[in-house]
């Protein structure tokens, strides 16, 4: 239920057991299930640090210590009593997290955006190594010299005069309008 | 044709492509809308800042939510069933060409006066006069009467083909065995290409369709002429 944020040096991890594994002579248990998980359990009250659910179903402390219990004893009373630091510690016994430590930006889109550009970069590369050794020659009707001709040619068959190709053209004075 | 790095449909050459055409720019329309409002709801829900985002219940968007859908979807099929009858109107040609596909050409037949057929094979790149169009022009084209009310009969004699010329807005699959008719009136004379849109085998992607609208002298001289050659 945490939130897994995928940086680079997690992937790393994720795949070093893996690369171990190719190596050793003993075979690593390759099921990520090899003996009993820990299962959490779903019907008794849960503590979560959401962002939309701002009173969680239980406090964070289950268990307080001597202090803790003390503590609460005291907020019994009038709160004016209360120090600024007692304030704190009473609420972070009820909560793990603040708000402004939730909405802490993690810097998780800086691994996704590099990422994206690197392969995109690599592929530019594939792309251009595939233009220069593996395509054929262009066809002439891919030179200059023919696609004027064709664009002559276009404009003298009236080729889309509506409101397309030759529409653009001003036939009285020989030039794009 | 198309002109390089063309998006949008070729310009009407007849009057059902135009009715296209116009329904085309609104459903288009629509779906910009839609699409327009829909990301504008995705960026809203992704920035909020409010904590209390699962409310349950609401019967009033609900109903909004269903009705307008239904009410867009009634905008569209209207204009879109008004030309698919439009098309299929009784219509009288002044003239009948059967189009019969083969691998890797078309045939043409011009059956209703005199016995006229010929082959029309694509022009192959190395015999292109310089300024034509690559893997579009064929060697005969399919010359017809401007202005006038065409009917062709799609066949094919050997695997699936189909007769397609987009600016005059038609589209028919040629089947083996079998006749499927679709009409057309050229609004203006030109020169209009297609290619064939059927999966036929090796040289599917070239053999095209190249349909000549002429005015009815000039068709008159052009199939005198064929018959003589013939």
């Amino acid at each position: 239920m945490e939130m897994l944020h995928l940086t680079a040096g997690r992937v790393a991890g994720l795949l070093s057991r893996r690369g171990v594994a190719v190596f050793s002579t003993s075979g690593v248990k390759m099921a990520s299930h090899g003996g009993v998980t820990e299962q959490t359990d779903m019907s008794v009250p849960l503590y979560c640090d959401r962002l939309d659910t701002p009173l969680p179903d239980r406090p964070y402390k289950d268990t307080l210590s001597a202090a803790d219990k003390s503590l609460k004893q005291k907020e019994k009373g009038p709160w004016n009593s209360l120090s600024k630091e007692e304030k704190l510690a009473l609420y972070r016994i009820m909560f793990n997290e603040t708000y402004a430590e939730m909405k802490k930006p993690t810097g998780e889109w800086k691994t996704v955006l590099g990422g994206i550009f690197f392969f995109i970069g690599f592929t530019g590369l594939v792309v251009l190594w595939q233009r220069y050794y593996v395509y054929p020659p262009h066809p002439r009707t891919l030179d200059d010299e023919w696609q004027a001709m064709q664009v002559k040619r276009m404009l003298d068959m009236r080729v889309n005069p509506v409101e397309g190709f030759s529409a653009k053209w001003d036939y009285e004075k020989g030039q794009w309008k | 044709m198309a002109h390089p790095t063309q998006l949008g449909f070729q310009d009407a050459a007849s009057p059902v492509m135009e009715e296209l055409l116009h329904f085309h720019d609104h459903a288009l329309m629509i779906v910009l809308l839609i699409s327009t409002l829909v990301l504008y709801i995705i960026t809203a829900m992704v920035s909020t800042k409010l904590t209390n985002k699962y409310i349950l219940d609401s019967q009033e968007i609900e109903i909004v939510w269903t009705i307008l859908p239904a009410v867009i979807l009634v905008l569209i099929a209207l204009p879109s069933l008004r030309i698919l009858y439009l098309m299929d109107e009784i219509n009288d040609p002044h003239l009948t060409i059967k189009a019969m596909g083969h691998q890797w050409y078309w045939s043409y037949e011009y059956t209703d006066y005199e016995n006229l057929g010929f082959d029309s094979y694509m022009v192959p790149t190395q015999d292109l006069a310089p300024g034509q169009f690559r893997l579009l022009e064929t060697d005969h084209r399919m010359v017809v009467p401007m202005e006038s009310p065409v009917r062709v009969l799609v066949s094919a004699e050997d695997v699936l083909h189909s007769w397609a010329v987009p600016s005059l807005g038609v589209k028919m699959d040629a089947v083996p065995g079998r006749l499927n008719q679709a009409a057309f009136i050229a609004s203006r004379p030109g020169v209009f290409y297609g290619q064939c849109s059927e999966i036929c085998g090796a040289n599917h992607s070239f053999m095209p369709i190249v349909v000549e609208a002429v005015p009815l002298e000039h068709f008159e001289n052009w199939s005198s002429l064929m018959l003589e050659d013939a």
